[in-house]
């Protein structure tokens, strides 16, 4: 037996619930006919499930739903919402403000226990809540000196070790590459997440994420330039957050720009990864760039990446000159050119080339764990 | 007067050029099509009211108990079921409407694609111009935000209110 919270301005059908609950489920029922009364009865005694209607006049089944989730002590429990707005639109944002599954009025009754009886079966299997995984930030403030290829092939080396625990962001405003880097379509892609009326909850944001068929997450980024950064910093460090908590590594591959959406996942990220070329001007960017992330030096890593052919770059002297050791130095690869064509990363593709060596170097000394 | 609202009152959503308004309309007496069509009255009142701005369709700005909405400023309403946006003399079982004409048309801010129900071949110029009623009943109707198109609304039924519809399209007849 569960102990059910209904939350519903219609007397007459939270009496129908009430009495299809107790009556075949053998649940106990405790009824609401008030969102901000029924909010408090959840947060003072938690049940094991609720059910919200949307249209109650003060607060909104919605505003009821997201306070739960912000709520520890009702953060997990399943709610199902129960609306006269049954549109598709109305759907997507009972599962923003964070619903587990969705009914629209009229329901038969029968469907309404069963929905039930479901949810409250599979609560055990919830995910806490909380941040989980690691990011790996990668950034250049240089462009075209390799740091999508880096970015890419990091957490395709991460992907092979642990398959569907991994995402990879791309937040370039400017037509981004990851996509294109996985043979993937762009669609969906970020874009769409500034047009979520409330914040995304982590279950919802899979609904964004391609999935490469390494079982590599990919949030991609839109294919046509947006204006100015893109995502609102707000939203970029709540994204992030959010698909921390559902992956084990989230690899962000940042735009050239410190922006404050850059800024905040610098911030959040348990490492840095900054990437170089051997060429005066990339080294002339690092070195400034190594000064402005100086507060978080000891999160910082250097990558050095040979995107021409020729000899062995001068590791030692450009060290001195960084005043910093590279974690990994990225050999220059002829199979590079050809993996990028056909949406092939290496480190998938040949995981002994040495490209993919060389990230593989540079995976073994990034670390993961609380920023 | 809960046992009024659910044997009597209809959910709809209403369309201004700019908001969604959804609530519940007292059909007791007549159904919606002829409660909009209906020429004594200007106005119609919905109970339990939330108010939604177009291109964020799913954010409830505000609630009231009641809302009185005037007819002329409605682009369009749409319920759930087809029956409910027909007249009485088009209802189910009635000889009216053996047609079906396959139809894409615009009000402000607003597409619809859906099937009209008519006795007869079309005349747009009787449809549009002469008849009296104003709003034109749509079946199962898809209806779509023009400035957000990821934004779509299905119903059995909508009705349009003529004098906003911008572009009428005959697509196909079936």
């Amino acid at each position: 037996m569960a102990r059910i919270l209904v939350i519903d301005d219609n007397a007459d059908l939270l009496q129908m619930i009430r009495m299809l609950l107790e009556g075949r489920g053998h649940h106990q029922v405790i009824l609401s006919a008030e969102g901000k009364e029924g909010l408090e009865k959840a947060l003072a005694d938690p049940p094991d499930l609720a059910i919200i209607d949307v249209m109650m006049p003060g607060m909104t089944g919605y505003e009821v739903c997201r306070r739960m989730r912000q709520e520890p002590a009702t953060a997990n429990i399943p709610i199902i919402i129960l609306t006269a707005r049954g549109q598709p639109v109305d759907r997507q944002a009972a599962l923003e403000a964070g619903a587990d599954d969705y009914m629209a009025k009229p329901v038969t009754m029968a469907d309404l226990l069963e929905r039930v009886n479901s949810l409250l079966a599979q609560k055990p299997a919830r995910a806490p809540a909380g941040p989980r995984g690691g990011v790996i930030a990668v950034l250049s403030l240089r462009g075209g000196v390799g740091a999508t290829t880096v970015a890419v092939n990091t957490a395709a080396t991460f992907v092979r070790q642990a398959p569907e625990r991994v995402c990879v962001v791309d937040l370039s405003p400017s037509s981004g590459h990851v996509a294109l880097q996985l043979g993937l379509r762009p669609e969906p892609n970020w874009s769409a997440l500034g047009l979520l009326s409330s914040s995304p909850n982590p279950s919802l944001m899979r609904n964004y994420l391609l999935v490469h068929p390494s079982r590599l997450y990919v949030l991609a980024a839109p294919f046509v330039p947006v204006f100015e950064s893109g995502l609102t910093p707000q939203l970029t460090r709540m994204v992030v957050d959010m698909l921390r908590q559902s992956f084990d590594t989230v690899v962000v591959d940042l735009p050239s720009v410190l922006g404050e959406g850059v800024m905040a996942v610098l911030e959040n990220a348990d490492s840095i990864c900054v990437v170089t070329t051997a060429d005066q001007g990339s080294i002339q960017t690092t070195i400034a760039t190594l000064q402005v992330l100086k507060a978080w030096s000891s999160r910082v890593r250097l990558a050095l990446n040979q995107i021409v052919p020729g000899g062995a770059p001068p590791v030692d002297a450009l060290q001195r000159v960084l005043k910093q050791s590279f974690a990994a130095v990225i050999p220059f690869d002829e199979a590079q050119g050809q993996a990028l064509a056909q949406g092939k990363p290496l480190a998938l593709a040949a995981p002994t080339s040495p490209l993919a060596q060389g990230v593989a170097q540079l995976t073994q000394r990034v670390t993961l764990g609380a920023a | 007067m809960e046992e009024i609202k659910t044997a009597g009152w209809l959910a709809a959503d209403f369309f201004s050029h700019n908001y969604r308004i959804s609530g519940s309309i007292d059909i007791r007496k007549k159904s919606l099509y002829d409660q909009l069509n209906d020429p004594t009255t200007g106005f119609v009142m919905l109970q339990d009211a939330y108010i939604s701005p177009i291109d964020r369709p799913a954010d409830i700005i505000a609630t009231y108990e009641a809302s009185y909405m005037t007819k002329s400023n409605l682009t369009l309403a749409l319920v759930a079921q087809g029956d409910d946006a027909l007249g009485r003399k088009q209802a189910f079982g009635s000889y009216y409407g053996t047609y079906l004409h396959r139809v894409f048309l615009t009000v402000p801010s607003i597409e619809v694609v859906g099937y009209l129900r008519l006795s007869t071949r079309v005349d747009l110029r009787r449809l549009l111009s002469l008849d009296t009623e104003d709003f034109i009943p749509i079946l199962d109707a898809r209806v779509c935000a023009s400035i957000r198109p990821d934004v779509v609304f299905t119903g059995g039924g909508v009705l349009v209110n003529k004098h906003h519809i911008g572009a009428f399209c005959l697509t196909e007849e079936k």
